[in-house]
């Protein structure tokens, strides 16, 4: 049987079909863990340790490198901008940067930086947990790893991240803002950068980003729990089950992004 | 630690099979673990040692054949709550696996902090009670990572005993250790029986060791047991496994 299933495998359709399965098994296994998780989200006196400690990991420890993330997007946005339009009107410099950060590159950007920097670290713990039997450990005293492990982070994430957005959004204008200030080959004061961007950028366009973030955030903490509880093997096994983590939170990230999007234009 | 853990459990396996894809791991393993015993598990590596004790704690499942503990099915047993389990099984791993991120202390009052089954103040002087027993005072505040595999392997026997469980396991206890500190190991599980009588089981390929603590030892050969005997029994052994392991222990020839 063996034989007949390496067989299998080899040949393209059936090397694709193997890695199409492997995707939809683990698909199916973030899906069930994201239900135990909610299933087992606690606010108990333990509960909400584990929680806050999650959330200095991954909303204040994170802060530094997503103000300077967003500060660079926000001055990039601008001189790219002001550079195509410098023919046409300068004026939607302030709306292009309102817009760009809150709905796309305040969540995507801040999304990404959580999948890979924290993504990566929580792989890396939970698939060393498991291969160093201290998930079993758990399991012998009666401690369910989900609520113990997974449920807190993904609490953690869903409400860190939003939080990041916003902040992402502040410093990205802020930062499109200065370069309005300080670069002279941009025809635009400061006070008229930001009126206009209050003219186009609507309420419901910041709250799109932070549903934007939520859902990535629950990406972000999901999909590293389900590739870290799934090791197997020893630092081999944990360095890979971190890479895919990081891989398959950017791509679950982007997919969601489009539905999000796409949707969102659909209803508002 | 109260007195709850002053007697132990038995243990009962009947006809155990477990497979990984094409590999019979345990081929119908039958084993009478008695009250308060001290049974050691002799086999060489790769032979199943540890998806046994893995089964009796129900981390696994065998494809076939049953498992109770104290009388009770193990199944059943696994599906009654924490703080309303009749009594309680401990395991410490190979690796001793304490979670790196909590401090011995921390890591000993696991569970019982989990399922508050004591208030801050019992829980603590249990975690100190636990570690002086295994000789670990002093290192509560330090992590797994900072103290030597010696003393986390004492740990985990500690965190085993902050439970007070009728049955303890051990997967390899002195795997990796030096002889001083295995016969170090060695001494403080048999104190355990004496102290506390909990039935224990102990997986391991040192023979000096499971001779030395053990009441019997059973040898695990081709996914079965193919002797259980008292360790002067077994000096006598004709089983060829068994004279290896004697003559590599230098008690036989």
């Amino acid at each position: 049987m063996a034989v007949e299933a390496e067989t299998l495998h080899t040949g393209v359709t059936g090397r694709t079909g193997a890695a199409l399965l492997a995707t939809l098994q683990s698909m199916g296994e973030g899906v069930m863990l994201l239900a135990a998780a909610c299933r087992r989200i606690r606010f108990r006196q333990t509960d909400r340790e584990r929680i806050a400690a999650q959330l200095v990991r991954v909303g204040t420890d994170t802060v530094p490198i997503a103000a300077t993330l967003s500060l660079f997007v926000g001055m990039v946005l601008v001189v790219q901008s002001a550079d195509q339009l410098r023919n046409v009107s300068q004026s939607v410099l302030g709306p292009i940067v309102g817009l760009a950060m809150t709905k796309e590159m305040g969540p995507v950007m801040m999304g990404f930086l959580l999948a890979g920097r924290t993504g990566s670290s929580i792989a890396a713990e939970l698939g060393s947990m498991t291969v160093y039997e201290e998930i079993g450990a758990l399991r012998t005293m009666d401690i369910d790893p989900v609520r113990f492990l997974v449920a807190p982070r993904v609490v953690a994430a869903a409400i860190a991240l939003p939080v990041l957005v916003l902040y992402a959004d502040f410093v990205g204008i802020l930062g499109g803002a200065a370069v309005v200030a300080v670069d002279p080959g941009i025809q635009l004061s400061v006070p008229e950068y930001f009126s206009r961007m209050v003219e186009w950028v609507k309420l419901s366009d910041v709250l799109v980003g932070l549903v934007k973030g939520f859902a990535f955030g629950v990406v972000a903490a999901v999909v590293p729990c389900t590739f870290g509880l799934r090791t197997r093997g020893g630092a081999e096994g944990i360095a890979a089950s971190t890479t895919s983590a990081v891989v398959w939170s950017f791509v679950w990230i982007l997919i969601l992004d489009f539905l999000i999007i796409r949707l969102s234009i659909a209803v508002l | 630690m109260s007195d709850r853990g002053t007697h132990g459990v038995a243990v009962v396996l009947d006809g155990i099979h477990k497979r990984y894809g094409t590999q019979e791991v345990l081929a119908g393993v039958d084993l009478e673990v008695h009250p308060g015993e001290l049974l050691g598990i002799l086999g060489q590596s790769g032979q199943g040692k540890s998806v046994l004790l893995r089964q009796i704690v129900g981390l696994e499942r065998p494809d076939s054949g049953t498992i109770s503990v104290g009388g009770i099915p193990l199944e059943r047993y696994l599906a009654i709550p924490a703080g309303e389990k009749p009594f309680r099984i401990a395991m410490v791993f190979q690796g001793s696996a304490l979670l790196g991120s909590l401090t011995v202390a921390e890591n000993v009052a696991l569970r019982l902090r989990e399922h508050r089954q004591a208030n801050p103040e019992e829980i603590a002087a249990t975690v100190r009670r636990a570690l002086e027993q295994v000789e670990l005072s002093g290192v509560e505040s330090k992590l797994p990572a900072e103290i030597s595999g010696g003393m986390r392997k004492r740990a985990a026997i500690a965190r085993a005993l902050a439970i007070d469980p009728e049955l303890i396991l051990y997967d390899e206890p002195t795997a990796d250790l030096d002889p001083i500190l295995t016969e170090q190991i060695g001494t403080l599980i048999a104190r355990i029986r004496q102290s506390r009588g909990s039935t224990q089981i102990i997986v391991t390929h040192n023979l000096g060791l499971a001779r030395t603590i053990a009441d019997r030892i059973a040898v695990l050969d081709g996914g079965r047991i193919v002797e259980c005997a008292p360790p002067a029994a077994l000096e006598a052994s004709g089983n060829p496994l068994t004279r290896e392991f004697l003559r590599a222990a230098g008690l036989g020839k």
